[in-house]
């Protein structure tokens, strides 16, 4: 099977939840004080999708968006874009509106946009209804799921739903693009670039 | 707001920077983001500021209107900067040193001329010259005596007639309502691109504000590679080296397949090159003799020929017709050196553009625990009396933030306090965006570096880079070009003249087949070559960083980072690998930042790392992981053997390996 390399951004406020997503995704593993994951350039997952598989090569924001200074390279090439809000905070999903309009801005234009409503265990603390959020994801198309990084909910499907939307390889482009990587090895491998 | 290269500060909630840090580094160019890194990676605290709202300062690329956004910015008067009050977080025996928030020195004489039609009917060029007076005559004034040759430009003749006239000052095209494209009807093959089609596709662009090259085995190639930084980004190949000569621009032959393919060169020619590549990597007593002497001399003794002689020269040593043999051996060498390691020519050029590579190594600094903060700056340095070091700076904001040293771009520093060459030295630009390449072929999407020697004598050389849209930096049927030259009289003076021959600004006239210009800026910066290693008067820990200099590739600044990061921290390795996404270990409930730390610094020994994972209950992608390491291991056997085989290859002097 043909081993696809997708990189997947993450975008959102600050503690909505985007590293536990990645880190229950990655390693199925939960950490109610995690601390801010240094050295992780990104982590990757290999998940089947019909006869290829997809490599997720999931970028975390390294906190650049902290003080709102996120490099456009960060975007760059992405096959897909996560945003997270935080169903208990309302403010969250406000600025959500705010990550869409710069993905639009700065991002390549054929982007599959996900929007995940973390910590959907805490629905008695809620303040996003679950409608509004799914109505204003449709008015952009973008995928809707609301989710649980520490109960595990709805985190793998979350990937699933994203890599059924990418549009299946092109030969063409595979041919067509000759970038690459700089790696030890001399000769580097041809590979899609986005 | 304006559309920006970053990410717009509108209504998220401003967080309080934290007031303690080991380095405070001002200005995201290339060699302050690679101290970052660097310091970011062995565990220093590190707050990294720019006063700018994107990253990557004079080596930044933008979008076409973020680029337009720029050239505003550059013309807007800097204003006189209000010197706040801040006695009141200055402590007994402390004093301070202001610094500047505006640069209103390194970019002058700014020049924007656009020839798309704004409306379907208006084929009049549409001319639009800005000038920034200030800076303007800086250059000039420097620039005087040295070009009293000046005359002899009148020989570039059709320049001063094709030069479009001035009109008076224009709205800046970005606010026109958008137009359609016009019906193409005089040339049948290119299309007509308008200006409003540059505006609606402008976020395609990434138009850099330098233009160099990677050298593939070149000190940034090798940082990138040895830090792991290189996972960041994607790189082409430059496809061709060409030359302009005889009025003509002429493919260089370089590589041994070029050699023999090439059709302007005569078996006899083709076999003095071969020739003279394969003795020139070794030291012969014959090049000894010639030590002192002009390359070109050794060159022209070498009954080579005139088209050699120039090939050799301009394209392949890239040195002028005075500098000496023992350097142009050597810049003959790096480039021999550097051909086959990736592909056909020695360079590479990154997709997306230069303006990725800061930001790349800002990444890896904000990976290990560095702090971005863009539009952001620093008032002042508060400095010891006694020890003359900086203990702390203040921010714009008024926050007091101690730190043990700061790195900082020079246009931060006052001009009386840092010490350049006299008389200062600028690099003359000009941007172009054109409907077609300098040579046409088959495929199009080809990434050309073009050496153009001086058109006049005693005039500047010219290093041309011709980026098809494959680099992403330009929309499909325009090409973007980048022309670099040392200064000697302004941006325009210096550059027009091979415009105006390689490029037509005017209407298509029959059998003119040159490509046309659609859109040009012109602008010089500041040579960051001109500033002083040393002899800077600032505190023992503040150390200073110069902006991008003329040299075609990189190795001024990454040797400038290095050289910093060893005053900071003399016992630390610059710039260790990273470990790979694999083996990053995230700690059980009990981790500490400390903890994650230390398994990170071990990352690139995966031995060790499996060890600990052994160790580890919770880790369940141990298996694949351990495959993924093996695999990476082969990887490396493979890679010595094809070393070995390149040693080989490079005693024959021009090595060839075929590209998969
Ligand atoms: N109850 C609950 N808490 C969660 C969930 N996901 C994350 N958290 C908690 O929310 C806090 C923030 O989570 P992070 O994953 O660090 O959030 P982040 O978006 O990566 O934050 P930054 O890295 O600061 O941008 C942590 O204390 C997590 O334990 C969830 O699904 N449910
Ligand atoms: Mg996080």
């Amino acid at each position: 099977m043909a081993i696809r390399e997708l990189k997947v951004c993450l975008l959102g406020d600050t503690g909505v939840g985007k590293s536990s997503i990645v880190c229950r995704f990655v390693q199925d593993h939960f950490d109610h004080n995690i601390s801010p994951t240094i050295g992780a350039s990104f982590l990757t997952k290999t998940v089947p999708c019909g006869n290829e598989l997809h490599k997720f090569l999931i970028w975390d924001t390294a906190g650049q968006e902290r003080f709102h200074s996120l490099a456009p390279m960060y975007y760059r090439g992405s096959a897909a874009a996560v945003i997270v809000y935080d169903i208990t905070k309302l403010d969250s999903f406000q600025t959500l509106k705010k990550w869409v309009k710069e993905l639009k801005e700065h991002g390549p234009e054929d982007i599959v946009v996900a929007i995940a409503g973390n910590k959907n265990d805490l629905g008695d603390i809620r303040e996003v209804p679950m409608k509004e959020a799914k109505e204003f994801a449709e008015s952009i198309a973008a995928i809707f799921i609301e989710t649980s990084a520490r109960n595990a909910v709805n985190v793998e499907e979350l990937f699933q739903k994203i890599s059924k939307q990418i549009p299946p390889l092109q030969n063409a482009e595979v041919e067509s693009n000759d970038s690459f990587k700089l790696t030890r090895q001399p000769n580097p491998t041809t590979r899609r670039c986005c | 707001m304006r559309s920006r290269d970053s990410v717009p500060a509108a209504n998220m909630a401003a967080e309080e920077l934290p007031s303690d840090f080991d380095i405070v580094i001002l200005g995201t160019g290339l060699a302050e983001s690679v101290v970052a890194a660097a310091c970011s990676r062995v565990g220093q605290r590190v707050l990294h500021l720019d006063r700018r709202s994107h990253y990557a300062a004079n080596w930044a690329s933008f979008t076409f209107n973020g680029l337009l956004t720029w050239i505003e910015e550059q013309k807007e008067e800097s204003k006189p900067e209000k010197i706040e009050d801040w006695s009141s977080l200055v402590e007994e025996g402390e004093e301070l040193i202001h610094l500047s928030n505006s640069d209103p020195a390194s970019i002058t004489n700014l020049q924007v001329f656009s020839y798309t039609s704004e409306e379907e009917e208006a084929d009049e060029p549409n001319t639009i010259e800005e000038e920034k007076a200030a800076g303007e005559d800086a250059v000039k004034e420097s620039s005087e005596t040295e070009s009293a040759g000046s005359k002899e430009e009148e020989d570039a003749g059709p320049a001063e007639e094709e030069e479009p006239a001035e009109t008076e000052e224009e709205e800046p095209e970005a606010d026109q309502p958008p137009t359609s494209p016009p019906s193409n009807q005089s040339e049948p093959v290119r299309k007509k691109i308008s200006h409003a089609q540059l505006v609606k596709e402008g976020r395609r662009f990434n138009i850099d504000l330098v233009s160099k090259l990677l050298f593939s085995r070149g000190s940034l190639v090798d940082l990138l590679i040895k830090s792991n930084v290189s996972r960041y980004a994607e790189f082409k190949n430059v496809t061709r080296i060409l030359t302009y000569r005889h009025g003509n621009i002429e493919q260089v032959p370089c590589s041994r397949a070029d050699v023999f393919a090439s059709r302007q060169l005569s078996v006899v020619e083709k076999r003095k090159l071969m020739r003279f590549l394969t003795s020139c990597m070794e030291e012969t007593e014959e090049q000894t003799a010639y030590s002192g002497r002009p390359y070109s001399e050794f060159l022209r003794d070498q009954q080579l020929g005139e088209s050699l002689q120039h090939f050799l020269l301009h394209s392949i040593a890239m040195v002028t017709e005075d500098t000496p043999t023992e350097e142009g051996l050597a810049s003959t060498r790096h480039f021999l050196r550097c051909l086959g390691r990736y592909g056909n020519t020695p360079f590479l050029f990154p997709v997306y553009g230069l303006g990725e590579i800061p930001q790349c190594f800002c990444r890896m600094s904000a990976v290990f625990g560095g702090i971005y903060c863009l539009r952001h700056s620093v008032h002042c340095l508060i400095v010891d009396k006694d020890t003359n070091r900086c203990k702390a700076v203040i921010d714009s904001r008024g926050q007091r933030i101690s730190c043990s040293h700061v790195v900082l771009e020079d246009s931060y520093l006052d001009a009386d306090r840092k010490r350049t060459a006299t008389p200062p030295r600028y690099l003359s630009r000009a941007v172009l965006i054109t409907d077609a390449s300098v040579l046409p072929s088959d495929p199009d999407q080809q990434i050309s570096m073009v050496t153009v020697p001086p058109t006049t004598t005693g005039g500047p050389s010219v290093k041309m880079v011709e980026l098809s849209s494959s680099t992403m930096t330009c929309i499909p049927g325009t090409y973007l070009v980048h022309l670099t030259c040392q200064s000697v009289g302004s941006a325009h003076e210096d550059l027009l003249p091979v415009v105006t021959r390689i490029f037509r600004t005017t209407e298509p006239q029959e059998e003119d087949r040159r490509p046309s210009v659609l859109w040009c800026l012109y602008f010089n910066m500041a040579d960051g070559s001109a500033l002083e290693v040393e002899g800077h008067r600032v505190p023992s820990n503040v150390y200073v960083c110069s902006g991008p200099d003329g040299a075609l590739g990189h190795e001024h600044t990454i040797r400038q980072a290095e050289s910093i990061f060893q005053k900071i921290l003399p016992e630390e390795e610059f710039c260790p690998p990273a470990p790979n996404p694999e083996d990053i270990i995230y700690d059980g409930d009990n981790a500490s930042p400390g903890e994650d730390r230390a398994a990170v610094e071990n990352g690139g020994n995966q031995e060790e790392n499996q060890e600990k994972e052994g160790n580890q209950e919770e880790n369940q992608e141990k298996e694949g992981n351990q495959e993924e390491n093996q695999e990476e291991n082969q990887e490396k056997e493979g890679n010595q053997e094809n070393q070995e085989k390149k040693g080989d290859q490079e005693e024959n002097g021009v090595n060839q390996e075929p590209e998969e």
